[in-house]
């Protein structure tokens, strides 16, 4: 009995990495292209940022709480801020744009932790604000690193470092919070409570848990990924404007899903977010190579399709959980 | 008294789940005018056959004859056509309506399409009379009653619907003894006028007191039916279990140590004033009270989940002054909550998860924690409390009512606590259980801890205890020992009258 | 324990519950009054004919989403719905003229509510997920469908008919969600079916036991919804004789914003549809005045943020009190009060 359960157990987690095994022989059969160094390298940067958002978002959703919609706002501000300060040196700006990620958290998880207010509707607003704070500032103006100095290049080049001479920057720092998130999801203290918490409030409040503070630092985790991610898709673009990293949030969120983390909370794994965002940017990489003569994927499609499959994965992953009993809402 | 006509009968009646024969060719037949209670451990098949009754299950077989005819009770709406209603253990209403929108939901009167609403206060109040609500206004918005008055209204609305057929499945599980008592006038009224009611029940000293006529059940068949008069508690609990009860209390052996737990002076405005006693080590301190006395809230308020307003707190000499509920845990002040479901356990986590919840702290290492450290500790409350079935990762909310009170017990128990406060430890639980928790209770009481039980179960609450002292209105008005507390002093005593007390 | 702290945990809270239910009243009594005191032609004619056709473009996506609220769920669509409602008007028109592309347009809100609706009611998936999905699907479609720009109409009579002003300002852009609204304000209020809405979501178990089709009445929400906001954004397009993409993507913010700050409850089971409404009209005062005093945009959007940061710190404030005070006896606060004189 034992053994069996275990082997679900794994089975749920790697289930989705099946679905990144028959993705990939798809890809292979669908375009020449695909199978191309220069392809793949693609596929895996878009993988990173987004993972590296994903993870974070993981932590928001194991929490009960949904998703964080103020992600695409966190990405653009932070990238807006580190691109300002760089008159200041390199450092300085690393430090103000995850600064910009540390403070949003902290109010999100305030907001969402200790007032108890909805976390959908509070961050949809945090976005709003966040909006029309950038657009306020900076006028819809860009912010475009200056190349002149050594801190704008060395900004420039961010995304492009790599690491031991072949391994690209946001690629190991995908790993490196990957491996960090399941630590410590799995086999941390705050995980368990974590995890208590998002399968019932009240139940970890009375178990002694403190409740506020785990969701604060679920937040706070979730907007430092973004601000991560947001510096790096900011290096990438090399300039810093308000639409850095839109859709973002919503791509998080499916990716979060398709690894097999229910919205309701208390279950999943950062494997499987890993392997939903990988099955996410093959999906993406495919729809783009698709050529039937004249017609393409555009990304308007894209989005659409991603959409459906998105309501689907939640769909289904809904009537298993109905079906075997476990009354998931 | 008793029409002697039959209004609902069960022949041969069975519903299985996959894997589980959960109601064995059952036979039952209820009279009208009749109070006909129906008891058994969990598991039997009480719940099953209530849901039966009510409609539930379009699978079952064997026949049912409502009033001598046959009848398929396949839906739900069916079983409310031929005139059966039920009453279930967790409250049905809409939280946010009004007293009146939820007796006659679905049913609002309208006229040419709008709703008359002097015709639906009246038709409300009619009802509201008849359960002893007369004097609540029907726009009362029900969140904001309490937990009897609320039920009261859950029994208005079944009425509503003219039933010949009432089911109440556990109704004083959250009730005092007073309310008790107006419920049971209800239902009295209720059977004069020739309503048939199956009343199910843990309780059988209530069951003694209110019913005509009893079935026993046992792993899904009937034991037996009899006349109330012809029976005695005793005799219950052993059709009950299957074998003959000794001693439904275990036996403590008496230790006359220091003070350990002092509480002084402590108040919180509105909720319970200047209440001070203390506990010795070794010592389980009854706590009884009507409900509504602020038991709970002073519990809560001791462990530091809820705030207080005055007065002091000392373990073992030292003064405490709670942060919050987590510091209390630290220092083991624990509280065992009495709703299970919504406080005690997370139904949808492992039992293992939810057993080692409260001493994460104890297992982890600079923040790493490790399930696997407290496996030992896991598999000795498994054994002692005997939880079935014994699997650490079954999901918790997939056991049995009883099991999963063991469970919250367990977690509690694995904190190895100073101070152990109980609220209601045994309720909805059968009588196997109970006896196994008594046990556990008396150990950890044994073993030089101080426990505080909070318990409307009078025979428990006077079998256990060593010293009880009785809440009143949210004062303590005094204690009593072992020798002068019987159910029936302290019953006196939580109503005030002091005279019941100890000197 | 000091004296005043005692004071207060012993108030009698009946005048704040007051405040509490007639704060949308009061919120807008404020607004007006403030802006009309320093806003320089803010009380005109012309000028409230303004706020209320500024009202107006969001109330009937406001109408939806107060009633699917009330049913104890989610629309985060009703935004994307608007543009789609909008588009289809303008865009088709050329081909099937008003009567027709006005059709499409609703059986298009329809299809939406519809598959909106089935999904929530029959996989039980949480509706927040299920518009996020199908917001996100019907927002690329339109753009999709105008490759990105504005579509104009090809004449303009009906738009000069709906700017017409038939009295005191008011015109039929301005009147008609007005009109809508009363009637389904009236239709959740007085009639035994309007009122299952609010016993669907306030539990949905307590309603499939009295009887109520639970699941027609959440599809049915979700329909309504999504009717109405297409119907919004038709009859802005039409108003203003064009539709550009953008058009309901500040809409889903403000309006639920005005859903909150006038008193729905987001757990279901009882909203107000005069709420929003109120609400509406005291957000769309607040961002005239400001536009009055000539503050920009950004202005105007931080300070709706503030409103209703403000209501969501009062709600959360007053929630926090009612926990600490529930099951307190009155009878012991007498007692306590008597003791210390």
């Amino acid at each position: 009995m034992k053994g069996k359960e275990r082997l679900h157990g794994i089975l749920n987690t790697l289930g989705v990495y099946v679905l990144v095994l028959a993705l990939f022989a798809v890809g292979c059969l669908l375009s020449q292209e695909f199978f191309t160094e220069k392809n793949l390298l693609n596929t895996l940067g878009a993988v990173a940022l987004l993972g590296i958002v994903a993870v974070g978002v993981a932590f928001v959703t194991y929490s009960q709480h949904y998703l964080d919609l103020s992600i695409p706002g966190i990405m653009a501000l932070s990238g807006i801020i580190a691109v300002s300060a760089l008159p200041y040196g390199f450092m300085a700006s690393l430090t103000a744009g995850i600064a910009v990620g540390v403070t949003i958290g902290l109010v999100n998880g305030l907001v969402v932790g200790y007032l108890r207010l909805n976390p959908i509707i509070w961050t949809l607003a945090m976005m709003s604000v966040l909006s029309g704070v950038i657009r306020k500032v900076y006028a819809g103006r860009q912010v475009y690193p200056d190349e002149a100095t050594a801190a704008g290049r060395a900004f420039l080049d961010l995304y492009h470092t790599e690491i031991f001479g072949w391994l690209p920057l946001p690629i190991a720092l995908l790993a490196f919070i990957a491996a960090a998130g399941t630590v410590i999801m799995w086999k941390s203290g705050f995980g368990a409570r974590l995890k208590l918490t998002g399968s019932s409030y009240e139940v970890a409040r009375m178990t002694g848990v403190h409740v506020p503070r785990t969701v604060m630092t679920a937040f706070v985790i979730c907007s430092v990924s973004s601000s991560i991610a947001g510096i790096l898709l900011t290096s990438f673009n090399r300039v810093g404007a308000q639409y850095i990293g839109k859709g973002y949030d919503f791509d998080a969120i499916t990716a979060v899903v398709i690894g097999g983390m229910t919205l309701t909370g208390g279950r999943g794994s950062v494997p499987g977010v890993v392997g939903g965002v990988i099955v996410i940017a093959l999906l993406n990489n495919i729809m783009s190579l698709v050529k039937i003569g004249d017609f393409t994927i555009g990304s308007f499609e894209k989005t659409i399709i991603q959409g459906a499959i998105f309501i689907l994965v939640v769909g289904i992953n809904s009537y298993v959980q109905r079906t075997s009993g476990l009354d998931d809402a | 008294m008793n029409d002697i006509g039959i209004a609902l009968e069960l022949k041969g009646v069975s519903k299985s789940y996959p894997g589980t024969l959960a109601v064995d060719r059952v036979d039952l037949a209820v009279r009208t005018g009749e109070v006909h209670a129906l008891i058994g451990e969990n598991g039997a098949g009480k719940s099953t056959l209530m849901k039966i009754i009510a409609g539930s299950f379009d699978d079952y077989t064997g026949e049912v004859f409502v009033g001598s005819k046959n009848i398929q009770l396949h839906t739900p709406a069916a079983a409310r056509a031929v005139g059966i209603a039920m009453i279930h253990q967790e409250l049905s209403l809409a939280a946010p309506l009004n007293i009146a929108e939820n007796i006659l939901a679905g049913r609002l009167p309208a006229r040419r399409g709008i709703v008359d609403r002097g015709l639906m206060l009246k038709d409300a109040r009619r009802w509201m009379g008849l359960v002893g609500l007369a004097n609540l206004d029907p726009l009362t918005a029900v969140e904001t009653i309490s937990p009897h008055e609320a039920q009261l209204v859950e029994i208005a609305k079944a009425l509503a619907n003219r039933p010949c057929i009432l089911v109440m499945d556990e109704p004083t599980s959250a009730l005092s003894r007073e309310e008790v008592q107006h419920l049971f006038t209800v239902i009295r009224r209720l059977r004069r006028d020739g309503l048939a009611i199956i009343y199910i029940s843990h309780h059988l000293p209530e069951i003694l007191e209110i019913a005509d006529r009893v079935t026993v059940m046992r792993d899904g068949r009937k034991v037996g039916t009899h006349s109330i008069p012809d029976v005695s508690e005793l005799q219950l609990a052993e059709m009950m279990i299957g074998g003959a009860v000794s001693d439904l209390y275990a036996k403590r052996r008496m230790q006359p140590f220091e003070e350990r737990f002092v509480v002084k002076g402590i108040t919180r405005y509105g909720f319970f004033h200047d209440v001070s006693f203390s506990i010795r080590a070794g010592e389980i301190l009854g706590l009884a009270g009507l409900s509504g006395s602020g038991r709970s809230e002073l519990a809560r308020s001791l462990c530091g989940i809820d705030p207080m307003d005055k007065g002091s707190i000392a373990l073992s000499g030292k003064p405490l002054r709670f942060r919050n509920y987590g510091h209390a845990v630290s220092e083991g002040v624990v509280y065992v909550p009495e709703d299970r479901k919504a406080q005690g356990i997370a139904l949808r986590l492992s039992v293992r998860e939810n057993a080692l919840s409260a001493i994460i702290p104890r297992h982890s290492l600079h923040g790493i924690y490790s399930a696997a450290r407290g496996s030992n500790l896991l598999q000795g409350l498994l054994r002692q409390l005997e939880i079935v079935p014994p699997d650490p990762k079954r999901i918790a909310g997939t056991l049995s009512g009883g099991n999963q009170q063991k469970v919250l017990l367990a977690k509690w128990f694995a904190t190895q606590p100073e101070v152990l406060v109980l609220d209601e430890p045994t309720r909805g639980v059968d009588v196997g259980a109970k006896v196994l928790i008594h046990k556990a209770i008396a150990e950890i009481a044994d073993s030089g801890k101080c426990v505080l039980l909070i318990s409307s179960d009078l025979p428990e609450l006077v079998g256990l205890s060593d010293r009880i002292i009785v809440m009143c209105k949210g004062h303590v008005i005094g204690e009593m020992d072992k020798a002068r507390a019987t159910e029936t002093s302290v019953l006196l005593a939580a109503n005030g009258e002091r005279g019941a007390l100890s000197a | 324990m000091c004296k005043e702290r005692r004071a207060w945990m012993m108030r009698d809270d009946r005048l704040t519950s007051l405040a509490y239910r007639g704060r949308v009243y009061i919120l807008l009594l404020l607004i007006v009054g403030v802006m009309t005191a320093i806003a320089p032609n803010f009380v005109t004619a012309g000028n409230f004919a303004n706020i209320l056709k500024a009202a107006g473009i969001n109330l009937l996506a406001g109408i939806g989403f107060t009633i699917v609220m009330i049913s104890g769920q989610l629309d985060l669509s009703i935004g994307s719905a608007m543009t789609m409602g909008g588009m289809m008007v303008v865009g088709l028109e050329p081909e099937l003229g008003w009567v027709g592309s006005f059709s499409v347009a609703i059986l298009c809100g329809v299809v939406l509510g519809l598959v909106n609706g089935f999904l929530v009611a029959r996989t039980k998936v949480n509706s927040f997920i299920v518009t996020l999905g199908t917001m996100i699907i019907v927002q690329n479609a339109v753009f999709l469908y105008c490759r990105g720009g504005t579509i104009p109409a090809s004449t303009f009579e009906l738009s000069d008919w709906f700017q017409r002003a038939i009295a005191a300002g008011m015109t039929p852009q301005i009147m008609l969600p007005f009109i809508v609204m009363g009637v389904l304000a009236a239709f959740l209020r007085f009639t035994p079916t309007g009122k299952g809405f609010s016993l669907v979501g306030g539990n949905q178990q307590t309603a499939w036991y009295a009887g109520l089709n639970v699941q027609r009445y959440l599809i049915g929400a979700f329909v309504l919804s999504a009717i109405l906001s297409t119907l919004g954004g038709a009859i802005i397009a039409m108003s203003e004789a064009g539709a550009n993409p953008t058009m309901g993507d500040s809409s889903l913010m403000t309006i639920v914003a005005a859903v909150i700050i006038g008193g729905t409850s987001m757990r279901g089971g009882r909203g107000s549809l005069t709420g929003t409404t109120i609400a509406l009209v005291a957000l769309a005062a607040l961002i005239n005045g400001l536009s009055c005093r000539g503050e920009g945009f950004e202005v105007q959007l931080m300070a709706s943020g503030l409103v209703l940061a403000s209501i969501i710190l009062y709600d959360a404030y007053t929630e926090h009190r009612r926990e600490m005070r529930r099951g307190r006896k009155p009878d012991l606060l007498k007692e306590l009060r008597m003791l210390s004189q």
